[in-house]
């Protein structure tokens, strides 16, 4: 068998089934993962690894005994600092919050435990959601496993860490202005933010109600609509949550792309944000690899990067105002510096560049409902560059923006994140997919496909 | 720093972060009119915002 601490869940589930892993003996392998790279990449906050040994022994009694709960019983997860693990604190990786200790999970925690799965602890996070590798705060920024001079992307830095190095096979991240598809981006694996309202958010720490998405991260395509099969579902607490039954995801992973319609946005990383040749020269050969797998890929123009990016910032700087406007008048001091200075603008938004860009935003939602309904999918960029060093704070404020993520957020549709390449320097670089509203499905297929013939999920970081 | 710019962030309430923190408060308020000036705003008067105000269903 290979090493247990790169088998993904879906081969750990058939390991279980044929009896030649159990949890307890998985759980135990990855917690030693984890005791020998955390003091490298500072993936965990807290690692609960009492917990996770107890809930261990009870999957490993209840598939003894033929109680399945599903793919997932007896996986190990990890899970972003943001959401809510019943008697942990939730510290969004900040000095404010570093005593508030959740009196419930989450509502994607609940998911979770119901399907069996294994709660490891909480995950490094940009603070709030928002702030960026910072090294004044109560707890060490993440680090990417490829290289640990680098960043692994965030806000959700941490999940992209853990999950790419093989401390656990699957992780919940956040995504507001990328923060899922950001370190899956960079860290070389799976990241998905879901249709909005898909995922129940309730019980996360919110950063901009009308942009937050709660999603999968992992190594592989399958193992994220397994994964968001747990996830997904209607959830009345949640105002944001959808109405819809959409639940499978799993099924018709492996039907390829022949007869699909591709749009790809181009000008994102050619003409807005001119990306490195190394991405590009990636998002050619997943062309290519679409097209020979039958897919059609026709060019496709939006409005510009800039002013999806430039909605997102006035909507997710105006709501985050709205929450942490307390703080920042009290305990200015309290947040670290980079999260203070990205936080601070919401105070300079009027009420009529809020409502006007909320306004706009209902015109962009058209614009790319036009083109869905000539394409099944969209294909774009994610990152335009490989991680930045993360103590080279000018080149991570440089490249940090530099990304196409941002159109997603603005409009709620499904976007993919995934790895289509290794640069020069041996760092991953990454396309996007994105799909209609609530056919998540759909993007996770192509994924699917492209995954099955690049096969990049088998290359591991050297760690 | 710019007089409006101060009396923007004492109206805001940040009267403690102007004090210890104000190349921040100065950054945000023109990062604050960079991000709103690239919108380009609808002109047209019913262009309704996203999401749209809806009923719930009966009590």
């Amino acid at each position: 068998m290979t090493d247990l601490h790169w088998l993904s869940a879906t081969d750990i589930a058939k390991a279980y089934a044929a009896r030649s892993l159990s949890p307890v003996e998985l759980t135990t392998a990855l917690l030693k993962r984890i005791d020998y790279l955390q003091p490298k990449l500072h993936a965990f906050i807290r690692l609960d690894a009492g917990a996770a040994m107890e809930a261990a022994k009870t999957a490993e009694a209840e598939l003894a005994s033929g109680r399945s709960r599903g793919p997932l019983h007896g996986i190990p997860v990890g899970i972003k600092d943001i959401i809510d693990v019943s008697g942990l604190p939730t510290t969004g990786h900040s000095k404010i919050l570093v005593d508030n200790v959740a009196k419930q999970d989450a509502a994607c925690v609940s998911q979770l435990r119901k399907a069996g799965a294994i709660i490891l602890g909480k995950l490094s996070t940009h603070e709030f959601a928002i702030g960026g590798p910072s090294f004044d705060l109560p707890f060490p920024p993440a680090r990417n496993p490829w290289n640990p001079r680098h960043h692994p992307g965030g806000s959700s830095s941490g999940s992209g860490a853990g999950v790419a190095s093989g401390m656990f096979p699957l992780a919940l991240g956040t995504d507001t202005g990328g923060s899922i598809r950001n370190p899956a981006s960079v860290c070389g694996i799976v990241g998905l933010k879901p249709t909005y309202g898909l995922v129940s958010r309730r019980g996360v720490f919110p950063l901009a109600f009308t942009l937050d998405h709660v999603g999968p991260m992992t190594r592989t395509v399958a193992d994220n609509a397994l994964l968001l099969e747990a996830l997904a579902g209607h959830d009345p607490k949640d105002p944001g949550s959808a109405a819809t039954k959409t639940n499978n995801f799993s099924r018709g992973l492996d039907r390829g792309v022949r007869g699909l319609r591709v749009g790809f946005i181009r000008h994102f990383h050619e003409v807005d944000i001119p990306a490195h040749p190394d991405v590009t020269a990636a998002l050619e050969d997943v062309e290519r690899i679409l097209e020979a797998e039958g897919a059609l890929v026709e060019t496709i123009k939006l409005p510009s990067l800039t002013e999806f990016a430039g909605i997102n910032r006035v909507i997710l700087c105006s709501e985050a105002w709205s929450i942490h406007a307390p703080w920042l008048r009290d305990r200015p001091g309290d947040y670290g510096a980079l999260a203070r200075r990205r936080l601070l603008p919401g105070a300079f938004m009027t009420a009529g560049e809020y409502i006007g860009a909320q306004r706009r935003r209902a015109e962009l939602i058209a614009a790319v409902n036009d083109k869905l309904r000539d394409y099944d999918v969209l294909m774009c960029a994610s990152s335009m560059d490989p991680a930045s060093e993360i103590e080279d704070a000018v080149e991570t404020a440089r490249t940090y923006p530099r990304q196409a993520r941002v159109p997603f957020n603005v409009t709620g549709h499904p976007a993919l994140a995934m790895m289509s390449g290794l640069s020069g320097n041996g760092l991953p670089v990454s396309v996007q997919f994105a799909g209609r509203y609530f056919e998540d499905a759909t993007v996770l297929r192509v994924a699917a496909a492209y995954e099955k013939v690049a096969g990049w999920h088998e290359k591991h970081p050297p760690i | 720093m710019d007089p409006t710019i101060a009396a923007l962030a004492k109206a805001a309430g940040l009267d403690k972060a102007l004090a210890q923190f104000p190349e921040d408060i100065e950054a945000a308020a023109t990062q604050a009119m960079g991000h709103a000036g690239v919108v380009k705003y609808p002109t047209g008067p019913a262009a309704e915002p996203w999401p749209p105000m809806q009923a719930e269903s009966a009590l």
